[in-house]
């Protein structure tokens, strides 16, 4: 399992995460879903034991990753965001040398090379250099070589950026064949539909913090039943806090000229109800959303803005 | 150590697969040292041209005279041609010859008499070496010519008045009186000529010592020059580590990053290993130069070259990007290659340069590779030498690991 505690990393005046703590169980998937630049790779660069934290500790199967370093990172596989991968050498190559890495050799690599190629659908390859590869095949390979040595907990930082949707649905079930073999898996993305379908557990993060985790579940349920209404036209700030503010069925999560963001019970029924509200408020209504509960709703109703922002 | 191993494997791999990198590090030095050997001392025929001669005496005398560019040394240089004087003023006023010698009818006959006579030498004003040495030659002769008529007037008087019987036949009493004056003349001689009052030794001493053999002098300088071009291009692999993110994966497995280095200087050893080998087999095979001690020049040329990677590595890496680090390294191995004897050998630099030069490091490794080959390096020598080295090589290691870790991986 991995601990996080309290975990901060300042890069001079910049703080990059900020007392993030969490734990992700053996068996399990914990996903870390945030937009970008909000400190998920650098909190893995910290279980990683790529970054020394400023503060907190970071323990990896009950091994701190600073003062144990090398318990903690013999059981570490960890799959980078970039295709860290050479392309000048074949993919078995490449896999034969983070077998190495992690102090395999005779036979058991040559058959873990067999295994992790067979597994990715690259074994007919294998002889192929790698910069002869399709973005795809690359993140597989990318993930064949994090997971050569059968690590008891594995790191995937967006390993399916850019890939195709068929890859990306044979990335996640490699990624979910890993967790149900015992394997605790952390996942990192800022693809809210990933996160929903692969992730036991959630942690929100922006800006360096955690905003809320738990079970998807759990997640959802700070939503309550409220769907999310996103509004596009003209808006008078103070006529609609007038409006709404008393009711307590709608709360209005952001507003500004040409958007209102609202929270809404049961807002399909209450359509008619809520447009004459907003225009008897001085809007102007050109187009109307409704989104159903969702990690995506969360974290708007959490931060004012959409993930991919 | 097995990493270490894995990751020389890996890059030497890697390598094989761009054997133009290869080619062009070894090729550049070569091209390079080939000019600068050709340009200076490649050619060792040395000056020639030709004489050509207008003999209109036809004597013995005559001759002889032009018979003195056809002998010994000169022969070498000039080539001497004989023509009629209209061929000859046409040739030479074209520049087809480096001069023209006209020796009129009657040479042979103001020799013998001892009166003043005149011969034409005609130099061609395009040249300025060649028709030197004939002019400085054609006086020697004069000279040389006067002292002979000082010397034995009387038998030339004889040879002078002798009126042959039929076509040239010459009485017997007359070949005898002219015999015995030529004894008479060197019997009064020889106790002024011998024993000589002067004698003079001469003692050729080794090539070496002269800086003629320019193979022998390049030899080694292109073999560091190769070595810092092969330095330089396999130091900018750890910014493709970095850029691939290979370099972040290695620190995130339980290898130590000093290994890790340690491999890829390995790998760069090994290919070092192979050129400067290589180099070593044109030298001695292509060039016929003789060296000594080839084996020892190998491993030493191979760690040398690893103490200049490393030190081209840890110049990369506090480099603020992949194309600064290889301006850097440029403008590093430029001034080194020049001080430090790869460019010019010490042998032609001025004394106070290459003072400086020898204590640059591919400077100071160059000196010790000289003495390798002279055979003048006393093991306990080379010994302490490849200690050093060592040393130098373990300390750029660990800054290496320690910028690699501190923020290069990171930035």
């Amino acid at each position: 399992m991995i601990e996080v505690a309290q975990l901060r990393k300042e890069y001079g005046d910049l703080v990059a995460v900020d007392d993030i703590s969490f734990t992700a169980e053996t068996g399990a998937i914990f996903g870390l879903l945030g937009p970008n630049g909000a400190g998920k790779t650098t909190t893995i660069g910290c279980i990683s034991g790529l970054l020394e934290p400023t503060a907190g500790t970071v323990r990896v199967r009950g091994h701190d990753v600073v003062r144990e370093s090398a318990q903690a990172k013999a059981s570490l596989g960890v799959v980078p965001q970039e295709i860290a991968l050479y392309g000048d050498l074949s993919a078995g190559e490449n896999v034969r040398f983070w077998g190495q890495a992690y102090g395999l050799r005779g036979a058991k690599l040559r058959a873990r090379i067999t295994d992790v190629l067979e597994i990715t659908g690259l074994l007919d390859r294998a002889g192929d250099r790698v910069d002869q590869f399709s973005g795809g095949m690359k993140r597989r390979l990318n993930f064949a070589c994090g997971i050569i040595h059968e690590p008891q907990v594995l790191l995937l930082d967006e390993p399916t950026v850019g890939v195709d949707p068929q890859s990306r649905v044979r990335l996640l079930d490699l990624v979910r064949e890993q967790a149900n073999q015992g394997v605790c898996v952390l996942y990192t993305t800022h693809y809210m539909e990933e996160a929903q379908s692969i992730c036991d557990r959630l942690a929100i993060i922006d800006h360096g913090h955690v905003i809320a985790q738990g079970s998807l579940a759990e997640l959802q349920a700070q939503m309550g039943e409220r769907d999310l209404v996103r509004v596009s036209g003209s808006f008078d700030e103070s006529e609609l806090h007038r409006a709404f503010g008393h009711d307590a069925d709608v709360e209005i999560v952001t507003v500004d000229d040409a958007q209102a963001t609202l929270s809404v019970r049961k807002a399909s029924s209450k359509l008619p109800t809520l447009l004459a509200a907003l225009t008897g408020a001085g809007s102007e209504v050109r187009d109307i959303t409704v989104s159903q509960p969702s990690l995506e709703s969360l974290f708007i109703k959490l931060t004012g803005k959409e993930l991919r922002e | 150590m097995r990493f270490l191993l894995a990751t020389a494997a890996k890059d030497l791999v890697r390598r094989r697969r761009d054997p133009l990198a290869l080619l062009l590090w070894a090729g550049i030095p070569l091209a390079i040292g080939g000019l600068i050997f050709l340009a200076f001392g490649g050619d060792d025929a040395g000056p020639s041209g030709r004489l050509l001669v207008v003999d209109q005496d036809n004597t013995v005398l005559s001759g002889l005279l032009s018979g003195v560019y056809q002998q010994g040394p000169l022969a070498e240089i000039i080539e001497v041609e004989a023509v009629d004087l209209e061929t000859g003023r046409d040739r030479i006023d074209s520049g087809e010859a480096s001069g023209l010698l006209i020796i009129p009818d009657g040479f042979g006959t103001a020799v013998l008499n001892s009166e003043p006579f005149e011969i034409s030498l005609v130099r061609n004003p395009a040249q300025r070496i060649v028709p030197g040495i004939i002019e400085e030659s054609l006086s020697l002769v004069v000279e040389s010519t006067f002292y002979v008529q000082r010397l034995f007037d009387e038998p030339l008087d004889i040879i002078a008045a002798v009126q042959p019987v039929g076509a040239n036949i010459v009485p017997d009493s007359t070949v005898a009186s002219i015999s015995v004056a030529f004894n008479q003349i060197v019997d009064r001689a020889q106790p002024y000529l011998f024993p000589p009052v002067i004698e003079l030794e001469t003692k050729t001493t080794g090539e070496d010592e002269d800086g003629l053999d320019f193979a022998r002098l390049f030899f080694p300088s292109m073999l560091f020059m190769a070595l810092l071009f092969m330095a330089q291009g396999l130091s900018e692999d750890i910014w493709r580590e970095r850029s691939h993110g290979t370099l972040r994966r290695v620190i995130v497995t339980p290898q130590r990053v000093a290994m890790f280095l340690a491999g890829k200087l390995l790998a760069g050893a090994m290919l070092m290993l192979i050129v400067i080998g290589l180099g070593l087999v044109v030298g001695r095979w292509v060039f016929g130069i003789d060296l000594q001690g080839l084996p020892i020049a190998l491993v030493w040329a191979t760690i040398a070259g690893m103490m200049l990677l490393a030190m081209m590595v840890l110049v990369q890496l506090f480099a603020s990007s992949e194309r600064a680090g290889n301006i850097l390294t440029g403008a590093a191995i430029f001034p080194l290659a020049m001080l430090g004897g790869s460019f010019f050998p010490f042998e032609v630099m001025p004394d106070w340069l290459a003072s400086v030069g020898r204590y640059t490091p591919n400077g100071w490794a160059l000196a010790k590779l000289n003495r390798v080959f002279a055979g003048d390096l006393a093991a306990l020598d080379l010994v302490r030498a490849i200690g050093f080295v060592t040393l130098i090589i373990v300390a750029l290691t660990w800054l290496a690991m320690r910028r690699i870790r501190g923020r290069f991986a990171h930035s």
